[in-house]
């Protein structure tokens, strides 16, 4: 086709560059590591804008990269075909996760701005031997819940709200999910029925986490508060105002993190992150930063926060940064630790950057249209 | 000699004869003989024994007597000889006689021989005559032949007739011949007087069709020149040969709007095509010569060469003539019209001139009339990946090995299409003259696939294609001119097609400013910058020359061996990095361009870089254990090494910076949206493509740029107005498209402040209650304006306008 005046389709070029554009334009939301037996990263889940939720592995991109790619050359973008994808929803897909105890038995589960959760088995879906690019609603979501609409006046019915986040609960079979009418849903995975709905937000929510440990979920909010609520009683039980004192505008919860314990949990709150001490129920820190903060991960005692910047920042409990290092994506949306080190980035631009724990790229991809 | 032997014998017999009474004279002699002999002997004796001499006489008596014996025998002999001699005489005579007689019986004899020999090998020279057979004398023959008797042999009679027959014939015959031949004579006097006519036609035809010239031109109708045309293609090379009769054809067949001619000299060509039969065979064909120099008194007396000739004067002066860069001397001069216009000749939209470079084997299109450098060359990128800055094939590359590129001077460039146009794909590479003089065998096969190649060529509609992507090319450069003038004038672009929620809006915010970046093309030339003051600031300008710089400055930061890596603590704000890295995550191909003329950019990059040391200082200091990863890979060549794979997409990209304002308070605090407009040759094909920054003024000289913050707002603005509004268009707005885009950003940008206002009341909910005769109604809808995770602001569309969130 290239300067090719034979056979010329004027059409299928104009697609060609409105679908580079595209590619361009697309984010990537979350990264989420495939459970797996191998402790070395293997797989890596992506959910992206375009709605589709797709695997990558690791091992493979690395071996694609060009030979010499070291820390001495720029790096090399990968345009990366996915190994599995499942066209899981209309408009983007926001989040991922993994529901079980590990292992090939567990459930890929997703959510998006349509306002569905869907779940796929997750041996289906790396077992699938169909061609990459008919996959899409090749594997059969063995979960699929839609998130109730709102009555209006003369029974008009609001928009289905959309699931910003996902949090599971693999003792209590439940799944939440932060839902875009300030409600969090909370399913049964056997049933499929919302178990207990919880009120309280005046705004959408971003985030959620469980926290299993105390049998509470904590959840963030557009409204700029968090909140920790009791499931049993599906009451809240505090409301945290990281930015109290402070009132910004466009200031939300816009990621909270928990760490291995339990008992701190990290808020990224527009251009601020701050760090919270929950049996003490205090702020330990309160760090402001360059641009907002839109996820964070707890990496043992450290931080690990990116936000609408190509940086991935390493933060002590006292907010105090310990190194920042530059990522692929220019707005990162997802920052996900696997348990041996390794860190990938999603974000704008459809990039995912994945980072070894010594703190060098191990390989830089693009999310390829299927 | 006999004779005398016989003589002597006769002599011997005649002395014998007379003493043949008594005794024959031999006899005597012999008896004489003896006697003597004894007398000497008794003589002799004497003499011995001394005996007396008286016996001697009577000897010596004796001796005497027997003397005259001898002597009377001798005489008879002789006697008897001369008798035998006379006899001997008298008897030859007669013999004599018979021997004379005999001689001349033997010559007669000899002589009839041979008159009988003669006779017999006497030939008749009728059997060589061509008779004509007997049957058909008997038929044919008249009768005063047939009739008298000539000879008494009745063969002989026969073939006497005949003879005569033929005779007659013959005679009869000769008589015709010469009737013929005077017939004949008169006919080729009639001939003879044709043929002078004939001679005289061609003058009083090309009178007549001299005089027609005015009226051809009255009508319209350009048969001659046509003609004249068509006598020249014979003498293009084969490639300009195919773009000639291509597009001729599809100029009849489908009454395309375009116009060809062919320019350049004739006679130039005919020296060349002359020069190449030379060269190629050896051997100069003459017909080919005879009817090359037949062509040129032809051409001679036009009027219309004769103007041309001043014009191609300069050309042949061309110091490239020689070289790899050879022209041929021939060329076609392609106009294209508007297809829409009703005055097909009055629209016309661009002429094209395609010439043919012999060495490289390749067709070079330019704009006639323009000599523009050729990233503002119109015919650039008209198809993906063809920038006609390297030769089209390898052939070509290997020739001028020591430049890959093409030489950049030249106004028409090898662009691939041009290739293709000339089925350069499908010709093999013999000249045109030398095709004539190949073996039959392999002349058939080639214009076989000659024949192929064109048929698929047809198929694949190269000149349909090109044509209208040339008019729609230079269409759509118009439209964007006139588009970019009236934003250079600060008026909003005028929309025709207004279902669009853009176009009906009034936007709120200015148009602050409107100006080219980069190399001053063309266009920045042409049209008077308007936005002096704009220009003249001085921060202004530095953020231009900042942008600018970027990429150089991210190198020899790498270089230098910094920390590009390194980010201020975050308490600390430096706003001017954050808007280099973003600005750097796009503009990279673009920046390479740029002169490094800017005085701003060496300033601001030192102290930016000062600004650097110094925050590493401190840092350091504050913080012992963070471990600083230094970095090598940035998110910038990321970037910049996929632009790299596609460098011929930004080739004759021009930039534009479009600015605008929103005042948000009464404090005069100021918004400015800056958008970064990147318009590639490939317009509207690829669509304009937006880059947007922007930053907060309050007051006249404070900036302070919002990027971070806004970051994935703008990210959201740039995907609307570079992607999908591009797919709501309908295609025949397509060459508004930077109008639409720029309406839509501007209605984007009045919408996001009126949010980001803090007046604007954030969060809303519709709640009715309806009291009245029936059952109270109640409940309540909450309006939202963000969702999801990247906080997206919401629009929703009501009768062509927008409002804030939904569902409202």
């Amino acid at each position: 086709m290239r300067g090719d005046a034979r056979n010329w389709d004027e059409e299928a070029y104009r697609e060609t560059i409105l679908k580079e554009r595209e590619i361009q334009t697309r984010t990537v939301f979350r990264t989420a590591w495939a459970p797996s037996l191998n402790p070395n990263p293997d797989t890596i889940v992506v959910a992206s804008s375009d709605g589709s939720v797709s695997s990558y592995s690791i091992p493979h991109l690395v071996s694609k990269l060009p030979l010499g790619f070291s820390n001495v050359k720029a790096p090399y973008l990968l345009m990366a075909e996915p190994n599995c994808f499942l066209k899981g929803h209309e408009g983007p897909a926001y989040d991922v996760k993994f529901y079980g105890h590990g292992g090939e038995e567990s459930m890929l589960l997703s959510c998006g701005d349509d306002g569905r959760i869907r779940g796929w088995r997750w041996k289906d879906c790396i077992q699938s031997d169909v061609p990459i690019h008919l996959q899409g609603d090749q594997v059969k979501p063995v979960l699929d819940l839609v998130n109730p609409q709102h009555k209006g006046p003369w029974g008009a019915l609001s928009p289905i709200p959309e699931n910003n986040a996902l949090a599971v609960d693999n003792q209590g079979g439940s799944i939440f999910s932060a839902a875009g009418d300030s409600c969090v849903y909370c399913w049964d995975v056997e049933t499929g029925q919302v178990k207990m709905v919880f009120k309280g937000h005046s705004d959408y929510l971003h985030s959620i986490v469980a926290r299993n440990s105390t049998n509470q979920i904590i959840t963030g909010s557009e409204d700029g508060t968090a909140r920790i609520w009791d499931c049993k009683s599906g009451k809240s039980v505090q409301v945290i105002e990281p930015l109290k004192n402070n009132k910004l505008k466009g200031s939300c919860v816009s990621c909270i993190a928990l760490d291995a314990s339990e008992s701190w949990l990290a808020c990224g709150t527009g251009r601020s992150l701050s760090v919270w001490n929950l049996p003490a129920s205090e702020c330990i820190s309160r760090t402001s930063t360059r641009a907002s903060v839109q996820d964070v991960v707890f990496d043992e005692n450290q931080i690990l926060a990116v936000g609408a910047e190509p940086l991935l920042s390493r933060f002590d409990i006292n907010g105090v940064i310990l190194s920042q290092m530059q990522c692929a994506p220019q707005s990162a949306f997802s920052v996900s630790l696997h348990t041996s080190g390794v860190t990938a980035i999603g974000g704008y631009g459809g990039v995912v950057d994945v980072i070894s724990q010594f703190g060098s790229h191990l390989c830089t991809f693009g999310c390829k249209c299927v | 000699m006999e004779d005398e032997e016989i003589e002597e014998g006769m002599l011997v017999e005649e002395e014998a004869a007379p003493p043949q009474p008594e005794k024959s004279p031999y006899e005597v002699l012999r008896e004489s003989k003896s006697s003597v002999e004894n007398v000497v002997a008794k003589m002799l004796s004497i003499k011995k024994e001394a005996k007396p001499k008286s016996e001697l006489r009577e000897l010596v008596t004796q001796m005497f007597l027997n003397f005259v014996t001898l002597r009377q025998a001798n005489r008879s002999i002789l006697l008897e000889e001369d008798r035998v001699k006379s006899e001997t005489e008298s008897a030859k005579t007669p013999v004599d006689l018979t021997t004379l007689q005999l001689h001349n019986l033997m010559y007669e004899k000899s002589h009839y021989v041979k008159a009988i020999k003669a006779c017999k090998d006497f030939k008749s020279k009728y059997p060589d005559i061509d008779l004509v057979p007997e049957e058909e004398f008997f038929r044919d023959a008249p009768a005063n032949i047939k009739e008298p008797t000539l000879s008494n042999d009745a063969a002989q009679d026969l073939m006497l007739k005949r003879l005569n027959f033929e005779l007659f014939q013959r005679k009869e015959l000769c008589k015709l011949n010469e009737k013929l031949e005077i017939h004949k004579k008169g006919l080729q006097e009639t001939i003879a007087n044709r043929k002078k006519f004939l001679n005289s036609l061609p003058s009083h035809l090309k009178s007549l069709k001299k005089a027609s010239l005015p009226v051809q031109n009255q009508f319209g109708n350009m048969h001659t020149k046509k003609l004249k045309q068509h006598h020249s293609a014979e003498l293009l090379p084969p490639p300009l040969y195919v773009v000639y009769s291509q597009f001729s054809a599809q100029k009849e067949a489908f009454e395309e709007k375009i116009d060809l001619e062919i320019v350049g000299s004739v006679k130039d060509a005919q020296a060349f095509a002359r020069q190449q039969a030379n060269r190629d065979t050896g051997v100069s064909t003459k017909g080919e010569t005879s009817r090359l120099e037949d062509d040129a008194p032809d051409e001679e007396d036009d009027g219309q060469r004769r103007r041309k000739r001043p014009k191609r004067a300069p050309t042949k002066q061309n110091p490239d003539q020689s070289g790899v860069y050879q022209v041929h001397p021939l060329k076609v001069i392609l106009n294209v019209y508007d297809d829409e216009a009703s005055d097909p000749k009055s629209a016309k939209l661009i002429t094209l001139k395609f010439e043919y470079l012999l060495k490289m084997n390749v067709v070079c299109v330019g704009v006639e009339g323009s000599h523009e450098a050729a990233e503002n060359n119109i015919l650039c990128n008209l198809f993906p990946d063809d920038t006609g800055l390297e030769l089209p094939h390898q052939s070509a590359k290997l020739i001028v090995d020591e430049t890959p590129a093409f030489d950049e001077k030249r106004t028409s460039r090898p662009y691939k299409w041009a290739q293709h146009l000339a089925g350069i794909d499908l010709l093999p590479e013999v000249s045109p003259l030398l095709a004539v003089h190949d073996a039959p065998t392999s002349d058939i096969t080639k214009t076989e696939a000659i024949m192929s190649g064109l048929s698929l060529y047809r198929q694949q509609s190269r000149v349909q294609t090109v044509v209208q992507r040339i008019r729609s090319r230079k269409k759509a450069q118009m439209a964007l001119v006139e588009q970019l003038e009236s934003l250079m004038k600060l008026k909003w672009p005028a929309l025709s097609w207004e279902s669009v929620p853009w176009a009906l809006h009034a936007p709120l915010c200015r148009l602050h400013g409107c100006s080219p970046v980069g190399p001053p093309p063309n266009l920045a030339s042409s049209l008077p910058v308007i936005d002096k003051e704009q220009v003249q600031e001085p921060i202004d300008a530095d953020s231009v020359g900042q942008s600018g710089s970027s990429k150089e400055e991210l190198e020899s930061m790498r270089e230098d061996g910094e920390l590009p890596s390194l980010v201020q603590v975050a308490s600390v704000s430096d706003d001017k990095l954050v808007q280099h890295k973003g600005d750097s995550r796009r503009g990279i191909s673009l920046l390479s361009k740029r002169p490094p003329v800017s005085k701003a950019k060496p300033l601001s990059y030192k102290r930016h870089n000062e600004e650097l040391d110094f925050l590493l200082d401190t840092e350091s200091d504050v913080d012992e254990p963070a471990h600083i990863v230094p970095e090598e890979e940035s998110g910038v060549p990321i970037q910049c090494f996929e632009v790299a794979g596609k460098s011929w997409v930004d080739f004759g990209a021009r930039e534009f910076r479009l600015v605008l304002t929103r005042s948000i308070d009464l404090e005069k605090r100021n918004v400015k949206l800056e958008a970064k407009i990147k318009i590639s040759m490939e317009y509207p094909l690829r669509p304009p493509f937006f880059t947007l920054s922007i930053c907060t003024m309050s007051g006249e000289n404070l900036y302070e740029s919002d990027d971070s913050e806004l970051y994935n707002e703008l990210r959201a603005m740039e995907a609307e107005v570079n992607l999908h509004i591009v797919k709501m268009l309908p295609q025949n707005e397509d060459v508004n498209i930077l109008g639409h885009q720029v309406c839509c950003l501007a209605m984007l940008f009045d919408y996001y402040m009126d949010e980001a206002s803090p007046s604007s009341e954030k969060r809303q909910s519709t709640s009715v209650v309806d009291v009245g005769l029936c059952k109270p109604v109640s409940g309540q809808l909450i309006a939202r304006s963000f969702r999801g995770r990247d906080r997206r602001k919401m629009i929703s569309w009501k009768d062509m306008e927008c409002t804030p969130g939904y569902p409202y």
